[in-house]
Protein backbone atom coordinates (compact mmCIF):
# COMPACT_ATOMS: atom_id res chain seq x y z
CA UNK A 1 0.00 0.00 0.00
CA UNK A 2 1.66 3.29 -0.72
CA UNK A 3 1.98 5.72 1.80
CA UNK A 4 -0.44 9.17 1.48
CA UNK A 5 1.84 12.24 1.24
CA UNK A 6 0.19 15.50 2.10
CA UNK A 7 0.92 18.07 0.52
CA UNK A 8 1.95 19.92 3.39
CA UNK A 9 3.89 17.20 4.61
CA UNK A 10 7.01 18.25 2.08
CA UNK A 11 6.94 21.76 3.60
CA UNK A 12 7.11 20.61 7.37
CA UNK A 13 9.63 17.67 6.88
CA UNK A 14 11.93 20.79 4.98
CA UNK A 15 11.30 23.47 7.33
CA UNK A 16 12.32 20.67 10.15
CA UNK A 17 15.23 19.31 8.26
CA UNK A 18 16.84 22.67 7.66
CA UNK A 19 15.72 25.61 10.72
CA UNK A 20 16.88 25.67 13.97
CA UNK A 21 20.40 25.79 13.07
CA UNK A 22 22.87 27.49 16.20
CA UNK A 23 24.22 30.40 15.83
CA UNK A 24 25.58 31.98 19.06
CA UNK A 25 27.53 35.70 19.69
CA UNK A 26 29.89 36.78 18.12
CA UNK A 27 29.56 34.06 15.06
CA UNK A 28 28.59 34.24 12.09
CA UNK A 29 24.31 34.41 10.98
CA UNK A 30 24.05 31.29 9.27
CA UNK A 31 27.25 29.66 10.00
CA UNK A 32 29.11 28.62 12.68
CA UNK A 33 31.86 30.01 14.26
CA UNK A 34 34.04 28.84 17.33
CA UNK A 35 32.71 31.37 19.86
CA UNK A 36 32.12 30.81 23.59
CA UNK A 37 31.00 32.28 26.45
CA UNK A 38 33.08 33.67 29.62
CA UNK A 39 33.63 31.06 32.67
CA UNK A 40 30.01 31.70 34.60
CA UNK A 41 28.71 33.30 31.70
CA UNK A 42 25.29 33.77 30.95
CA UNK A 43 23.44 34.65 27.37
CA UNK A 44 20.14 35.07 26.54
CA UNK A 45 19.27 34.77 22.87
CA UNK A 46 16.11 35.71 20.93
CA UNK A 47 15.88 34.89 16.88
CA UNK A 48 13.69 35.00 14.46
CA UNK A 49 13.81 32.90 10.99
CA UNK A 50 11.73 33.61 7.79
CA UNK A 51 11.94 31.20 4.68
CA UNK A 52 10.11 31.35 1.68
CA UNK A 53 9.93 28.72 -0.73
CA UNK A 54 7.24 28.90 -3.44
CA UNK A 55 4.24 29.63 -2.14
CA UNK A 56 4.94 28.19 1.07
CA UNK A 57 6.46 30.33 3.84
CA UNK A 58 7.52 29.55 7.41
CA UNK A 59 8.37 31.63 10.33
CA UNK A 60 10.38 30.41 13.32
CA UNK A 61 10.93 32.07 16.50
CA UNK A 62 13.78 30.92 19.56
CA UNK A 63 14.80 31.24 22.24
CA UNK A 64 17.80 30.06 23.60
CA UNK A 65 19.80 30.25 27.12
CA UNK A 66 23.53 29.45 27.24
CA UNK A 67 26.02 28.84 29.90
CA UNK A 68 29.09 28.93 29.95
CA UNK A 69 30.66 25.75 31.70
CA UNK A 70 34.53 26.64 31.68
CA UNK A 71 35.97 29.78 28.97
CA UNK A 72 35.92 26.95 26.33
CA UNK A 73 32.98 24.97 27.08
CA UNK A 74 29.00 26.11 26.87
CA UNK A 75 25.83 24.37 26.92
CA UNK A 76 22.24 25.75 26.01
CA UNK A 77 18.69 24.72 25.76
CA UNK A 78 16.46 26.25 23.04
CA UNK A 79 12.51 26.19 22.66
CA UNK A 80 11.12 27.57 18.98
CA UNK A 81 7.86 28.71 18.07
CA UNK A 82 6.60 28.01 14.55
CA UNK A 83 4.34 30.12 12.55
CA UNK A 84 2.82 28.27 9.79
CA UNK A 85 0.59 29.58 6.92
CA UNK A 86 -2.18 27.22 6.71
CA UNK A 87 -1.11 25.11 10.18
CA UNK A 88 -1.38 27.69 12.42
CA UNK A 89 1.33 28.47 15.35
CA UNK A 90 2.43 26.28 17.52
CA UNK A 91 5.72 25.32 19.64
CA UNK A 92 9.06 23.40 17.95
CA UNK A 93 11.15 20.74 19.23
CA UNK A 94 13.28 22.08 21.89
CA UNK A 95 17.21 21.49 21.83
CA UNK A 96 20.35 21.01 24.09
CA UNK A 97 23.29 22.13 22.52
CA UNK A 98 27.08 22.20 23.39
CA UNK A 99 30.04 24.01 21.72
CA UNK A 100 33.87 22.98 23.01
CA UNK A 101 36.34 25.31 21.89
CA UNK A 102 39.93 22.58 21.70
CA UNK A 103 42.16 24.66 20.22
CA UNK A 104 42.63 28.95 21.03
CA UNK A 105 45.65 30.50 19.89
CA UNK A 106 45.75 34.48 21.32
CA UNK A 107 47.92 37.18 19.83
CA UNK A 108 47.81 41.29 19.83
CA UNK A 109 44.24 41.86 19.19
CA UNK A 110 43.82 38.67 17.39
CA UNK A 111 42.22 35.47 18.16
CA UNK A 112 42.12 32.33 16.17
CA UNK A 113 40.26 29.21 17.22
CA UNK A 114 38.75 25.75 16.84
CA UNK A 115 35.58 24.75 18.22
CA UNK A 116 33.46 21.26 18.03
CA UNK A 117 29.65 21.41 18.32
CA UNK A 118 26.98 19.02 19.38
CA UNK A 119 22.92 18.95 19.35
CA UNK A 120 20.16 17.47 20.04
CA UNK A 121 16.55 18.23 18.40
CA UNK A 122 14.04 16.36 20.46
CA UNK A 123 11.53 14.69 19.06
CA UNK A 124 8.87 16.75 21.32
CA UNK A 125 7.39 19.37 19.09
CA UNK A 126 4.01 19.42 18.13
CA UNK A 127 2.36 17.23 14.88
CA UNK A 128 2.33 18.96 11.72
CA UNK A 129 -0.27 18.02 9.33
CA UNK A 130 -0.22 14.57 10.37
CA UNK A 131 3.55 14.22 10.50
CA UNK A 132 5.98 13.59 13.33
CA UNK A 133 9.46 12.47 13.42
CA UNK A 134 10.19 9.50 14.82
CA UNK A 135 13.42 10.15 17.08
CA UNK A 136 16.04 12.97 17.58
CA UNK A 137 17.76 14.69 14.92
CA UNK A 138 21.40 15.09 15.67
CA UNK A 139 24.20 17.77 14.89
CA UNK A 140 27.77 17.67 15.03
CA UNK A 141 29.95 19.86 13.50
CA UNK A 142 33.57 21.15 13.30
CA UNK A 143 34.15 25.23 13.07
CA UNK A 144 37.53 27.21 12.92
CA UNK A 145 37.87 31.30 13.18
CA UNK A 146 39.90 34.13 13.18
CA UNK A 147 39.16 37.12 14.87
CA UNK A 148 41.12 40.44 14.06
CA UNK A 149 40.66 43.71 14.97
CA UNK A 150 39.64 44.68 10.95
CA UNK A 151 39.20 41.14 9.58
CA UNK A 152 37.13 38.05 10.02
CA UNK A 153 37.06 34.85 8.33
CA UNK A 154 35.06 31.63 9.51
CA UNK A 155 34.58 28.08 8.23
CA UNK A 156 32.64 25.06 9.03
CA UNK A 157 31.77 21.61 8.57
CA UNK A 158 28.23 20.36 10.00
CA UNK A 159 26.14 16.96 9.72
CA UNK A 160 22.81 16.87 10.48
CA UNK A 161 21.95 13.60 11.02
CA UNK A 162 17.24 13.24 11.09
CA UNK A 163 15.39 10.82 11.54
CA UNK A 164 12.75 9.07 9.72
CA UNK A 165 8.87 10.28 10.17
CA UNK A 166 6.20 8.25 12.20
CA UNK A 167 5.25 6.61 8.80
CA UNK A 168 8.47 5.17 8.30
CA UNK A 169 9.34 8.06 5.74
CA UNK A 170 13.08 9.10 5.41
CA UNK A 171 14.64 12.40 5.99
CA UNK A 172 17.45 13.31 4.45
CA UNK A 173 20.66 13.86 6.05
CA UNK A 174 22.10 17.19 5.47
CA UNK A 175 26.05 18.22 5.33
CA UNK A 176 26.56 22.07 5.84
CA UNK A 177 29.62 23.81 4.63
CA UNK A 178 30.21 27.37 4.95
CA UNK A 179 32.73 30.17 4.45
CA UNK A 180 32.57 33.77 5.88
CA UNK A 181 34.31 36.82 5.79
CA UNK A 182 33.88 39.53 7.96
CA UNK A 183 35.21 43.33 8.05
CA UNK A 184 35.09 45.99 10.48
CA UNK A 185 35.73 49.37 8.77
CA UNK A 186 36.18 51.11 11.97
CA UNK A 187 38.21 49.88 15.01
CA UNK A 188 35.81 51.07 17.83
CA UNK A 189 36.86 50.86 21.07
CA UNK A 190 35.31 49.07 23.79
CA UNK A 191 32.69 51.36 24.89
CA UNK A 192 31.34 52.15 21.37
CA UNK A 193 29.20 50.36 19.06
CA UNK A 194 30.58 48.10 16.91
CA UNK A 195 29.88 47.76 13.48
CA UNK A 196 30.94 43.92 11.51
CA UNK A 197 30.05 43.22 7.90
CA UNK A 198 30.10 39.43 6.68
CA UNK A 199 29.37 37.63 3.38
CA UNK A 200 28.37 34.17 4.03
CA UNK A 201 28.83 31.17 1.34
CA UNK A 202 26.59 28.33 2.47
CA UNK A 203 26.42 24.83 0.70
CA UNK A 204 24.03 22.44 1.93
CA UNK A 205 24.51 19.05 0.79
CA UNK A 206 21.08 17.08 0.69
CA UNK A 207 21.62 13.44 0.75
CA UNK A 208 19.53 11.63 -2.07
CA UNK A 209 16.34 9.87 -0.57
CA UNK A 210 13.36 8.88 -2.15
CA UNK A 211 10.16 9.05 0.01
CA UNK A 212 6.93 7.52 -0.75
CA UNK A 213 6.14 4.56 -3.02
CA UNK A 214 4.07 4.59 -6.61
CA UNK A 215 2.70 7.56 -8.26
CA UNK A 216 3.47 9.28 -5.13
CA UNK A 217 7.21 8.66 -4.89
CA UNK A 218 9.30 11.35 -4.29
CA UNK A 219 12.75 12.18 -5.00
CA UNK A 220 14.56 14.73 -2.79
CA UNK A 221 18.05 15.65 -2.33
CA UNK A 222 20.97 17.23 -4.19
CA UNK A 223 22.90 20.41 -3.45
CA UNK A 224 21.73 24.18 -3.14
CA UNK A 225 24.90 27.21 -2.21
CA UNK A 226 23.37 30.46 -0.81
CA UNK A 227 24.98 33.66 -0.84
CA UNK A 228 24.28 35.70 2.33
CA UNK A 229 25.32 39.32 3.19
CA UNK A 230 24.56 39.89 7.49
CA UNK A 231 26.00 42.36 9.43
CA UNK A 232 26.51 42.37 13.25
CA UNK A 233 26.04 45.29 15.91
CA UNK A 234 26.71 45.12 19.60
CA UNK A 235 27.36 47.21 22.29
CA UNK A 236 28.97 46.48 25.18
CA UNK A 237 27.19 42.87 26.28
CA UNK A 238 24.53 43.46 23.78
CA UNK A 239 24.09 42.32 20.08
CA UNK A 240 22.17 42.31 17.55
CA UNK A 241 22.82 40.58 13.79
CA UNK A 242 20.37 39.78 10.51
CA UNK A 243 21.19 38.54 7.74
CA UNK A 244 19.85 37.03 4.36
CA UNK A 245 20.35 33.66 2.47
CA UNK A 246 19.80 34.13 -1.42
CA UNK A 247 20.59 31.34 -3.72
CA UNK A 248 23.26 30.98 -5.63
CA UNK A 249 23.27 27.62 -7.99
CA UNK A 250 21.69 24.30 -6.95
CA UNK A 251 21.41 21.21 -8.27
CA UNK A 252 18.55 19.82 -6.34
CA UNK A 253 15.92 16.80 -7.06
CA UNK A 254 12.82 16.64 -9.07
CA UNK A 255 10.64 16.88 -5.91
CA UNK A 256 13.26 19.10 -3.58
CA UNK A 257 12.09 22.44 -2.04
CA UNK A 258 13.86 25.37 -3.54
CA UNK A 259 14.14 27.71 -1.32
CA UNK A 260 13.32 31.72 -2.50
CA UNK A 261 15.27 33.35 0.24
CA UNK A 262 15.67 32.81 4.11
CA UNK A 263 15.95 35.84 6.48
CA UNK A 264 17.80 35.93 10.26
CA UNK A 265 17.29 38.16 13.18
CA UNK A 266 18.79 37.49 16.78
CA UNK A 267 19.12 39.40 19.64
CA UNK A 268 22.10 38.52 22.40
CA UNK A 269 22.49 39.67 25.72
CA UNK A 270 25.36 38.37 27.99
CA UNK A 271 24.83 38.86 31.68
CA UNK B 1 48.01 73.52 67.02
CA UNK B 2 51.11 72.72 64.82
CA UNK B 3 51.71 69.85 66.18
CA UNK B 4 47.53 69.15 65.97
CA UNK B 5 47.90 69.85 62.11
CA UNK B 6 51.10 67.40 61.73
CA UNK B 7 49.18 64.72 63.36
CA UNK B 8 46.38 64.42 61.31
CA UNK B 9 48.22 64.68 58.05
CA UNK B 10 50.65 61.84 59.16
CA UNK B 11 46.57 59.73 60.13
CA UNK B 12 45.65 60.67 57.06
CA UNK B 13 48.81 59.44 55.07
CA UNK B 14 48.44 56.14 57.65
CA UNK B 15 44.81 55.91 56.35
CA UNK B 16 46.24 56.24 52.64
CA UNK B 17 48.61 53.55 53.12
CA UNK B 18 46.13 50.94 54.47
CA UNK B 19 44.28 51.38 51.99
CA UNK B 20 46.77 49.89 49.36
CA UNK B 21 44.81 50.69 46.34
CA UNK B 22 46.59 49.86 43.12
CA UNK B 23 46.53 50.22 39.68
CA UNK B 24 46.87 47.39 37.19
CA UNK B 25 47.48 47.28 33.52
CA UNK B 26 47.20 43.75 31.78
CA UNK B 27 48.46 43.41 28.48
CA UNK B 28 46.14 40.99 27.42
CA UNK B 29 46.55 38.54 23.76
CA UNK B 30 43.23 37.92 22.01
CA UNK B 31 41.07 40.97 22.49
CA UNK B 32 39.11 41.78 19.00
CA UNK B 33 36.22 42.42 19.98
CA UNK B 34 34.01 44.33 21.94
CA UNK B 35 31.45 42.12 22.75
CA UNK B 36 33.54 39.14 23.88
CA UNK B 37 35.44 41.18 26.08
CA UNK B 38 32.38 41.99 28.32
CA UNK B 39 33.79 38.71 30.21
CA UNK B 40 36.74 40.93 31.14
CA UNK B 41 34.83 43.70 32.66
CA UNK B 42 32.69 41.38 34.40
CA UNK B 43 35.15 39.11 36.05
CA UNK B 44 37.04 41.78 37.59
CA UNK B 45 34.02 43.64 38.67
CA UNK B 46 33.52 40.88 40.73
CA UNK B 47 36.79 40.93 42.34
CA UNK B 48 36.42 42.11 45.59
CA UNK B 49 38.46 45.39 46.35
CA UNK B 50 38.14 46.45 42.80
CA UNK B 51 36.87 50.32 42.23
CA UNK B 52 34.15 49.37 39.88
CA UNK B 53 34.65 53.01 37.85
CA UNK B 54 38.24 52.80 36.90
CA UNK B 55 38.02 49.12 34.93
CA UNK B 56 39.06 50.44 31.68
CA UNK B 57 39.37 48.03 28.35
CA UNK B 58 41.68 49.70 25.57
CA UNK B 59 40.82 47.35 22.78
CA UNK B 60 43.15 49.04 20.16
CA UNK B 61 45.90 48.67 22.69
CA UNK B 62 45.26 45.61 24.70
CA UNK B 63 45.29 46.88 27.53
CA UNK B 64 42.87 46.22 30.80
CA UNK B 65 43.27 48.88 33.56
CA UNK B 66 41.48 48.83 36.97
CA UNK B 67 41.93 49.89 40.69
CA UNK B 68 41.79 47.85 43.13
CA UNK B 69 42.36 47.83 46.86
CA UNK B 70 42.76 44.45 48.28
CA UNK B 71 45.32 43.43 51.86
CA UNK B 72 47.68 41.79 49.23
CA UNK B 73 48.55 42.63 45.52
CA UNK B 74 47.30 40.40 43.53
CA UNK B 75 49.24 37.59 41.65
CA UNK B 76 50.44 36.60 38.21
CA UNK B 77 48.37 33.30 39.10
CA UNK B 78 45.40 34.67 39.58
CA UNK B 79 45.35 37.33 37.03
CA UNK B 80 46.50 34.93 34.83
CA UNK B 81 43.42 32.58 35.77
CA UNK B 82 40.92 35.31 35.35
CA UNK B 83 41.67 36.55 32.29
CA UNK B 84 41.60 33.12 31.40
CA UNK B 85 38.09 32.42 32.19
CA UNK B 86 37.10 35.13 30.77
CA UNK B 87 38.44 33.76 27.14
CA UNK B 88 41.80 35.00 26.32
CA UNK B 89 45.29 34.94 27.32
CA UNK B 90 47.63 37.63 29.35
CA UNK B 91 50.56 38.51 27.96
CA UNK B 92 52.25 40.61 30.81
CA UNK B 93 51.09 42.87 33.71
CA UNK B 94 52.44 45.67 35.28
CA UNK B 95 50.91 46.83 39.37
CA UNK B 96 51.63 50.15 40.92
CA UNK B 97 50.21 52.15 43.60
CA UNK B 98 47.02 53.69 42.44
CA UNK B 99 47.96 57.73 41.63
CA UNK B 100 44.44 58.81 40.62
CA UNK B 101 43.38 58.56 44.17
CA UNK B 102 46.61 60.21 45.90
CA UNK B 103 46.54 63.00 44.33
Amino acid sequence: MATKIHPLMFAVLFAATFMSYPASAHDPVFGLGPHTLYKGGVELHAGGHSEKSGNASEKEAELQFKYGLTSDWVIGVGVPYEFGDDEGSHRGSTSLSTKYRFWRQDRFAVQESMALLGRVIFDNGEEQAGVERNGNDYLLGITYGYEGRKWYRWASVRHRFNAETSTGMQRPDVWLVDFVGGIRFSPTEYHEPDWVWMLELNGELIENVTQGLGSVKKQLGGNQWFLSPGLMWTHRNFAFKAGVQLPLIDDLSADQEQDDYRAKIELEWHL
Amino acid sequence: MRQCLFIAALLMLSFMAQAAERRYELYVDGMACPYCAYGIEKKIKAIDGVDKSSVEIKLNDGLVIFEADTPEPMDQASLKTLINDSGFTLRQFQVQPSTLKQE
